[in-house]
């Protein structure tokens, strides 16, 4: 069977030459496109160096011990690798690319970075070192995957098979894009939402199909800001920089990498990925009808004790976790220690960084020996999380409580 | 059993085997020709058994599929990914060789 292989391989590179119908024809439009990621097997950490799962190129800097490779595209922090500091430690923040990350050859001098501002009133471009003189501000926010919390569905929708890990907390540094705004004269009357595109498709895919451009709706632009840094370093190309859009509360397919545009537009984008990819649809069905992944909603999830940390020791235990309220501040958080049938008030700890962030949050509780289902279940005052996820085709916003919970054995 | 029943069972076998064999090569010939001909596969994603460099999905060998998660994505798309089957532009036995092929034949 390897000589039929070898005797079939493609011997040469793929005749680029071939990749131009893919724009235009009707038939074969995009025929050569890309998956983003493919569904995968369960994920599990494998740190041996010869690990067939090793970083990929483009981010040998992250830590390989805090992640779980599901593809070069999609990799996760373990549970208990978000840090217990608020802020997520960046080598170990989750990678989920729609397309390659930019490299420095084609993005060039970062201070130049072109962004064009539409939908205003006085149409401008800026360069990135103009921007800077503009206005600089920092907010901390919940970036996390619209899929995070897929791998506990049960009928597997297709994606990376994300547990927890598909979430940071991070502060980004960057311009108010209210700032911008006024720079521009306003926004043009009869826009709806806030557009955002990114830059980095490859010209020679079907820009329908592979442009990252998102609409959020307007009010978002009020707090929005576009990121030229990330947790005091310049923003690395593997998370969207020079220039990355931050709408704080809104899923991470809404904060547009590698952004060249931003535009105030009447209707949303007809691009693929605002259109028909990313929304919520019952199994079985899908459709640009349904609701896209927007606004996060409240969420929690305990990050130590679990199968990760090792043995837990009776007695005394500190129980740590993060809680979130999407675009609402999250005001309280229950534990349970007995699967969900009691419930009891813990609290938050380190310092309140604004409503976008996480709060980490701690519980203490006496332990003897045995087993244990760990939960926690966080509210933001008129919601709070649900026991069950919302069961939908491609494992969207998931946030019950249940699935996030742990096992663990005391001894 | 008889020397003879004993020849004719290892006959029947060894031809069950090569047929089998048969028409596996066939279904990976057919798997191939798809992948880097007639969807292009390639353009997008790593599959060294195929000589495939493209980085905008993702890497093939690493990510191992199983036939049938190929086929999933294969029929109905997946991101910027077209949906092959969906849309008409594979048949049902090009899908069924590009499957088999990919699980085949990544991490290879």
């Amino acid at each position: 069977m390897k000589k039929i292989l070898k005797k079939k391989r493609f011997n040469k590179e793929i005749d680029t030459s071939k990749r131009n119908f893919l724009t235009g024809s009707v038939t074969l439009a995009g025929v050569a496109a890309a998956t983003s990621v493919l569904p995968v097997s369960i994920a599990r950490a494998n740190h041996e160096d010869s690990d067939p799962k090793g970083l990929p190129d483009f981010i040998k800097w992250k830590n390989r011990d805090a992640l779980i490779v599901h593809s070069n595209k999609g990799i996760e922090a373990h549970r208990s690798a978000i840090g217990e500091s608020i802020v997520t430690p960046i080598r170990n923040i989750y990678i989920r690319n729609n397309m390659p990350t930019m490299t420095d050859e084609q993005i060039g001098d970062r201070s130049k970075w072109k962004l064009s501002v539409e939908g205003v009133n006085q149409p401008k471009t800026f360069t990135l070192a103009q921007l800077k003189k503009l206005g600089q501000t920092t907010i901390a926010t919940v970036l996390q995957c619209s899929g995070n919390g897929r791998g506990f569905y049960e009928h597997k929708p297709k994606g990376s098979q994300w547990k927890t890990g598909a979430a940071a907390c991070i502060l980004w540094t960057g311009v108010p894009v209210a700032t911008i705004v006024s720079a521009c004269g306003g926004i043009a009357k009869g826009a709806n939402y806030m557009t955002c595109t990114g830059v980095d498709a490859p010209k020679d895919l079907d820009p329908k199909k592979a442009t990252v451009e998102r609409s959020v709706p307007l009010k978002a632009y009020k707090e929005a800001i576009l990121a030229w840094e990330m947790n005091g370093v310049s923003l690395p190309n593997a998370h969207g920089g020079p220039l990355r859009a931050i709408p704080p509360g809104y899923f991470g397919i809404n904060n547009v990498k590698h952004l060249g545009k931003l535009a105030f537009t009447e209707t949303e984008s007809d691009v693929k990925y605002m259109k028909t990819s990313y929304r919520i649809s019952p199994l079985g069905k899908k459709g640009p009808e349904y609701p896209t992944c927007w606004e996060m909603p409240v969420k929690s999830w305990i990050v130590r004790p679990t199968d990760e940390t090792g043995v837990v020791k009776s007695g005394k235990v500190q129980i740590a976790g993060v809680a979130m309220g999407g675009t609402k501040k999250v005001r309280s958080i229950k534990v349970s220690i007995d699967g969900g049938q009691n419930w009891k008030k813990a609290k938050f700890v380190g310092p309140y960084l604004g409503k976008y962030a996480w709060r980490q949050f701690i519980f203490e509780a006496n332990l003897g020996p045995g087993s244990y289902n760990l939960a926690s279940k966080a509210s933001t005052g008129g919601n709070a999380q649900p026991e069950l996820r919302y069961e939908n085709r491609r494992g969207y916003a998931h946030n019950g409580w249940k699935d996030h919970s742990v096992n663990v054995e005391v001894v | 059993m008889g020397i003879c029943k004993i020849f004719i069972v290892i006959l029947l076998f060894l031809f069950s085997l090569t047929t089998r064999l048969k028409a596996d090569s066939e279904k990976i010939d057919l798997g191939l020709e798809i992948f880097n001909n007639k969807a292009m596969c390639g353009v997008c994603h790593v599959l060294k058994a195929a000589g495939s460099t493209g980085n905008i999905g993702p890497d093939l060998d690493s990510l191992k599929p199983s036939e049938e998660q190929v086929r999933d994505v294969v029929v109905e798309g997946f991101g910027v990914m077209p949906a092959f089957g969906e849309e008409g532009l594979l048949t049902s036995e090009e899908i069924d060789a590009v499957s088999y092929y990919v699980a085949y034949s990544s991490g290879k």
